[in-house]
């Protein structure tokens, strides 16, 4: 048998011919071990700015740790099923980070989160968003042929200097069907994509229903009490 | 010998083998287009706000394929392409659902001004979907260090129901509807080798609806 030569323990020579089978099958174990592992998802894509009026809001947003490395992780509940990790956080910052800038005049990044004493840029509120809850769902869980993602969001408007100005939740959803030669990981990074739009979409065109916000708008529209003379704060000229 | 039937088997290979498939498409008219859309563009749109079907991409694709391969003047606006330039309108959670809501979208200065720049004069909004019906049969494929082969015979039937709303954007109107259903049957059989017949069941749907729209948008048809 020709053929070169491979360095075995203790300094001996093993034919090539005979090395490969000890590294197919380690190839082979190796497969096996990675096939035991959770399906993992960093959920990436593209997001469009929105096509609105932009409201005469100077915003600052933070994004907390938790927000920034987001992820979520289902543990395999049986042999015949398989864990998953979805880390959404890098799609998320740079969803909102597209959206924001559509809806509002200027958009800043807080350098800290927003609390007395913290020294911030100057800002009318702060946004803080947090993913309180994210469900998923595939072909194998539901027997519908179809990949869902389910978020709630909680959002935090305060002061710049913490004072809260309103809280609320909102949910976003996206789905897509089974299609041909598309893996799991693939469909499930798409549903993600088509939730994270769905947040966006709801955000930005329900931003100004939410009461607190409505109250905190009109609040900075009036005349300070006491006050007379004084000229109102200029009207919102975008509306939503 | 050998080499003529071996050719031959390689010529039934090659040959496009499909299975049947029975199309219906009905057509309702409620305002006939006199002619063509001249040089304004069309978008195809697929509804997507059911929570166990969405309209797949891919038909909303073979239908602006069909039209602009057969009236070279009709352009079409890419589904993607018309949703992202109008993101966050035409979202599953925010489209409009009727022709009315079109008038309350066009308040806003820059979707207006977006749309006007697109010249869309129609909108068509597509809804159903292609499903597997039933399927039966059953295949085994087997591999040895002499070849690999399969043996076996499987058989499915698919469905596909899709109704397409034409809305006439100039005059905030619905103008027409079309239905099309279609419904075949494949077949797999398998002599070592799995011979596929498959029954082109939404790629008919998508030419019936393509013809019927065709008639709204070419001054040809």
């Amino acid at each position: 048998m020709s053929g070169s030569m491979t360095s075995g323990p203790e300094g001996q020579t093993i034919p090539r011919w005979r090395a490969l089978p000890r590294s197919l099958a380690l190839l082979l174990c190796c497969a096996l071990l990675a096939a035991c592992g959770p399906n993992e998802v960093a959920v990436k894509g593209q997001f469009p700015t929105p096509l609105m009026n932009k409201l005469p809001l100077n915003i600052g947003v933070w994004y907390d740790e938790g927000f920034r490395t987001h992820e979520f992780f289902d543990e395999a509940k049986g042999r015949a099923e398989s864990g998953w990790i979805v880390k959404t956080g890098e799609a998320q910052t740079q969803m909102w980070d597209t959206v924001l800038p559509g809806m509002f005049t200027s958009v800043v990044h807080m350098k800290g989160k927003p609390e007395p004493g913290q020294m911030n840029q100057a800002v009318d509120a702060v946004l803080i968003p947090h993913v309180d809850e994210l469900q998923y769902a595939i072909p194998t869980h539901t027997n519908v042929k179809v990949y869902e993602i389910w978020m709630r969001y909680r959002f935090e408007l305060v002061g710049p200097g913490g004072k809260p100005l309103a809280e609320w939740t909102m949910t976003a959803y996206g789905k897509t069907p089974t299609a041909f030669l598309q893996s799991d990981e693939a469909a499930v990074n798409l549903a993600a994509v088509v939730a994270l739009r769905d947040a966006g979409a709801n955000f930005a065109t329900n931003f100004t229903r939410v009461p607190q916000v409505q109250d905190w708008l009109a609040q900075r529209q009036a005349p300070p009490a006491g006050v007379a003379g004084t000229q109102p704060a200029p009207a919102a000229e975008g509306s939503l | 010998m050998l080499a003529k039937t071996l050719r031959a088997s390689l010529l039934i290979l090659a040959l496009p083998l499909t299975g049947c498939v029975t199309a219906t498409v009905d057509e309702m008219v409620f305002n006939e287009p006199v002619h063509g859309i001249g040089d304004a563009s069309v978008v195809i749109l697929g509804r997507r706000h059911a929570s166990d079907y969405e309209t797949e991409p891919d038909f909303i694709e073979c239908v602006g394929d069909h039209i602009a391969a057969r009236d070279k003047a009709i352009t079409v606006v890419g589904e993607l392409d018309f949703i992202n330039a109008l993101y966050p309108w035409f979202e599953p959670r925010t489209a409009p659902l009727y022709p009315e809501d079109l008038e309350k979208l066009m308040q806003q200065a820059p979707v207006a001004q977006r749309l006007a720049e697109l010249r869309t004069h129609y909108m068509i909004w597509i809804d159903g979907s292609t499903v597997r019906t039933d399927s039966a049969g059953s295949m085994t494929c087997g591999i040895g260090p002499g070849g690999a082969g399969c043996f076996g015979f499987g058989t499915w039937g698919n469905d596909s129901n899709y109704e397409a709303t034409i809305w006439d954007f100039t005059n905030r109107a619905e103008v027409g509807r079309i239905n099309a259903t279609a419904s075949g049957q494949s077949y797999m059989p398998a002599v070592v080798v799995p011979i596929p017949i498959i029954a082109p069941v939404q790629g008919t749907a998508c030419d019936s609806v393509g013809d019927q729209l065709l008639k709204f948008l070419s001054s040809e048809h």
